[in-house]
């Protein structure tokens, strides 16, 4: 496969006919600030194939340019428009690679991973602390067999998401338990920097927790978790859960009645896919057949087999939702859906290189200030934190708000 | 490798930041598209990897390229500079060569929309220059590489067919003057620009340096380095609140299609009555578009996947689409396109064709209009193998691109028996026209497997029979005429040309330190190609 790359430089832009301005014509924040070729997901197929065919060996230089990225996915999206090339697939496989010939992952990686194995979570905080979250009006059904799976970030940093999840989930009466202290790490930012051993014995443990508790449904608010739970598991896992992003609970609850949104919140708003809920969240379905020549040197798959391109992400659920708060105004900007500019935080950058992440988050914000919304709204608790740490360091006059939030807000409760 | 004290003095030119010497990067750079196919050709393996530089440096305005150049020269040093950088030529190809990565220089410089033309640097890209051109209803020539790739390269440097040639032309004729910064590392403007401070002409005064610098296919990289240029823009009929819209989601968009454009696929029984008509419809010089290809090229023009183009030929294409060619109308008013519609269809009428798109044959989309002026739609031949590259594409007259594609077919069915490339029955052709009609490009996309061996050392096997047969047959300029060798089996064709390119490229790099590899060298057999 990557011998196909033609290094023409689709995996750094939007597609053609989807570049609506020069300014918000890129797509990968890794060439946008190292612009060397390999800082690009056609650069690091390239450094891939050239390991591989013993050309070369693994240098720092080369390291930094494989971790100096954010595992988002854009680059597989534009390349596959024209290729048979899954760019992302390769990264991961690099990373992969470089942990398991004990160069990788990056000090800072090692650091976290060290804190998931001793406390199962990357910020090295107590497991007790870990539903301190948990307001005490909050009804908690420990025999429900739908699992709030709060995540690391929703339980330590983003606290108000899990507290306007759980009113959510109350207000519609949709009983729910949660794990409690012990929860633990879903994995991602393990399996992310490439470390799949470690990250699979997580998955592992986790598996085995929903298994006691007699879980049947996991509802996330956090896009990585989800994208764990709902990717990557069943990949590596026997794995038999139903796995709901909260978004997508909330547009279904609208729908039945179950949840009103009465109160108004006059905001103007514009909406950043996160790249796990969006164009990763595809799953990897089961494929097994055959390679069928029907032209000479050109194949098919027979039968058909299931591609992820990103048309088939969770871009609707949030808007639908957003759309129907009172007072709420959405407008777009110009990099949305499967073709959405990464926040910058993922796959081990926010922890490694926190610089990059926030140059990401910046030019992130001047597109989100350009469409002349009030505020910033996700889905997503790690965009979250890199965004309002962008909006601080930038003076931003915009404020940030996870979607949960602004629903929580309009069914009362929230301030 | 580089001496400690050459590669310290070209980190303080462009900073620690913009510099690497690392093999892993500068693998990165080793490997070019089309290297499968230069390598064959010298006896080697197949493979995409090729001459990897000593350092990349990424400068961020003229003088530090011009300061990168007197290095090199100081310590007899080759540089070969690249924008998006798809394809072979854009890499080095000599030991002790740095590759100059212009990345950095990617802003667009000025749009004189009264006096139509658009002053760029080498890394704004075709999508992004006709982004910002689309909101004064203005359009430039965007070559077929695609969206992503470098107007300026194009303009200055390369050959420059477009899906909307027959309205933009070709891009060597709409230079309208550059800034080259010499192998010597002088920095000469040419043009108008040095006298009046616009861009407005590529001659002047007295005398132009276009002809010496790129000429009809450009130098490949071979003589210098561009860092700004001026192209000339045309109009875009699209009304004033036009704005570019697009909806849906991978791979099927949905365009914000302006009112008063029209794609028809005219279709002709036999090259004969294509040939008239193709020259007519050229003539009228009223076509956004009008380019023709195979039934196989037409499967994958109005479709979005692999998938889709392939049951496009299993329903029956080949048999309906015998030679036709793609015409797109764009019109300011009503009765400017009721005018057009109507020349379209006496065209049709008086040579016995049929529109494929009325007949329900193929059905272009608002999105394939959109792909077609952004030149997106050349990029749809990779989804076969995900590789194609073309051979002959002689630059000639309409009438000579018909007989390439007919001198071509029992080459290229040969290599398709060997099932090295794709299986196009031969017909495989892309030809546009411009300048009304006076001119025309032909080339000859053929698709093989980057994966197979076997397959990269067919292709460039039969990419070497076909630019023999340009000679054998005087069908005009072979596509990859680039290196000495090539240059002096086609020069004796042709009044010995390679003798006074290379005058020029004496006189022009002294020292011969602009990498020669697919351009000339100043002696015969100094390059390593």
């Amino acid at each position: 496969m990557m011998d196909r790359c033609v290094r023409c430089s689709k995996c750094k832009f939007l597609d053609g006919i989807l570049v609506k301005s020069k300014k918000y014509s890129q797509v990968c924040p890794s060439i946008q600030m190292y612009n060397l070729h390999a800082y690009s997901g056609g650069g690091r197929v390239i450094m891939a194939n050239a390991l591989y065919k013993g050309r070369i060996g693994f240098s720092d230089e080369m390291l930094d340019a494989l971790y100096k990225c954010t595992n988002c996915g854009a680059c597989e999206v534009t390349c596959k428009m024209y290729y048979d090339i899954e760019p992302n697939e390769i990264i991961s496989e690099f990373r992969a690679t470089a942990v398991e010939s004990g160069v990788a992952p990056m000090p800072k990686h090692k650091k976290y991973i060290e804190l998931v194995d001793r406390v199962h979570n990357p910020y090295g905080e107590e497991a007790e602390k870990r539903q301190a979250w948990l307001p005490k009006d909050v009804d908690v059904d420990e025999a429900s067999q739908t699992l709030y799976f709060v995540g690391c970030t929703a339980a330590y940093r983003r606290q108000e998401i899990a507290e306007a999840t759980a009113r959510i989930l109350n207000a519609a009466h949709e009983p729910f338990a949660i794990l409690g202290s012990d929860e633990s790490c879903c994995g991602s930012p393990v399996y992310r920097v490439g470390d799949r051993k470690r990250a699979i014995d997580i998955m592992k443990q986790n598996v085995e927790r929903f298994k006691q508790q007699g879980i049947k449904r996991i509802v996330t608010s956090c896009s990585g978790c989800y994208n764990m739970l709902k990717v990557e598991y069943p990949r590596f896992v026997d794995f038999d859960f139903e796995v709901v992003h909260i978004s997508q609970l909330i547009e279904k609850l609208l729908a039945k009645g179950k949840l009103k949104l009465a109160n108004p919140v006059p905001l103007k708003v514009t909406y950043h896919d996160p790249c796990h809920l969006g164009r990763m969240s595809e799953p990897y379905e089961k494929w097994e057949g055959k390679l069928v020549e029907v032209l000479a040197l050109v194949y098919m798959h027979d039968p058909p087999k299931p591609i992820r391109t990103g048309a088939r992400g969770e871009y609707d659920a949030p808007r639908n939702v957003l759309r129907q708060i009172p007072g709420i105004e959405l407008v777009e900007m110009e990099r949305i859906r499967e073709y959405a500019y990464c926040c910058g935080a993922g796959a081990g950058v926010k922890a490694a290189y926190p610089d990059f992440a926030l140059s990401t988050a910046q030019n992130r914000l001047e597109e989100a200030e350009s469409t002349g919304a009030q505020a910033l709204v996700s889905c997503c608790p790690f965009c979250s934190t890199n965004f309002r740490d962008g909006i601080r360091e930038r003076g931003s006059p915009l404020e940030f708000y996870d979607l949960t939030e602004l629903v929580a807000r309009s069914i009362g409760g929230g301030e | 490798m580089l001496e400690e004290n050459i590669y310290s003095a070209l980190t303080a030119i462009v900073g620690a930041q913009n510099i690497s010497r690392d093999p892993g990067i500068l693998e990165t750079y080793a490997y070019q598209w089309c290297n499968e196919v230069d390598n064959t050709l010298k006896g080697r393996e197949p493979s995409r990897f090729g001459q990897r530089p000593e350092a990349v440096v990424l400068p961020g305005s003229t003088e530090e390229v011009q300061a990168i150049v007197r290095l090199c020269n100081e310590h007899d040093i080759k540089f070969k500079a690249l924008s998006t950088g798809q394809g072979a030529w854009a890499g080095v190809t000599v030991p002790r060569a740095i590759q100059i990565d212009l990345r950095r220089m990617n802003r667009i410089l000025e749009i004189n929309a009264r006096n139509m033309y658009a002053v760029i640097e080498p890394y704004v890209t075709n999508a992004e220059l006709q982004a910002e051109l689309v909101k004064y209803g203005l359009i430039h020539n965007a070559q077929g590489g695609g969206p992503q790739t470098s107007p300026l390269a194009s303009h200055t440097s390369f050959v420059g067919p477009s899906f909307t040639s027959a309205h933009t032309g070709f891009s060597g004729r709409n230079l309208l003057g550059a800034e080259w910064v010499l192998p010597t590392g002088d920095i000469v403007r040419v043009g108008s620009y040095d006298y009046t401070g616009e861009w407005f002409s590529g001659d002047g005064p007295w005398f132009s340096l276009r002809g010496v610098f790129r000429g009809g296919y450009g130098a490949y990289g071979g003589l210098g380095v561009f860092t700004k240029c001026a192209i000339r823009l045309f109009s875009l009929p699209i009304p004033k609140d036009w704005k570019w819209e697009i909806k849906g989601a991978v791979p099927n968009y949905d365009w914000s299609l302006p009112p008063y454009w029209k794609m028809y696929v005219l279709n002709f029984a036999d090259w004969d009555t294509f040939e008239k008509a193709f020259y007519e419809v050229n003539d009228q010089d009223m076509s956004m578009m009008a380019m023709a290809s195979s039934a196989e090229g037409l499967a994958t023009m109005f479709t979005n996947t692999k998938e889709a183009a392939l049951e496009n030929i299993f329903a029956g294409l080949l048999v309906r689409a015998q030679r036709y060619f793609v015409v797109m109308i764009a019109a300011h008013t009503q009765r400017e396109f009721d005018y057009r519609a109507k020349v379209i269809q006496a065209i049709l009428k008086k040579y016995g064709g049929q529109d494929l798109v009325e007949e329900g044959v193929v059905t272009p989309m608002p999105m394939h209009y959109a792909e077609g002026l952004r030149n997106s739609m050349g990029n749809h031949a990779f989804r076969f193998t995900s590789c194609f590259q073309s051979t002959h594409g002689g630059m000639d007259t309409i009438s000579m691109s018909i007989k390439i594609g007919k001198v071509n077919q029992p080459i290229k069915q040969k290599y398709i028996e060997k099932h090295v490339i794709g299986d196009d029955r031969g017909e495989g052709i892309w030809i546009t026209g411009y300048e009304g009609g006076h001119m025309a490009h032909l080339e000859v996309p053929t698709v093989y497997d980057p994966s197979s061996p076997e397959s990269c050392r067919g292709y460039a096997y039969y990419q070497a029979e076909c630019n023999q047969a340009d000679i054998t047959n005087a069908l005009g300029i072979p596509f990859f005429i680039v290196g000495d060798a090539f240059h002096d089996s086609y020069g004796p064709s042709v009044m010995n040309y390679p003798r006074w390119l290379r005058k020029i490229k004496a006189s022009f790099d002294p020292k011969g330190v602009s990498d020669a590899g697919h351009y000339v060298s100043s002696r015969p057999g100094e390059s390593s190609t």
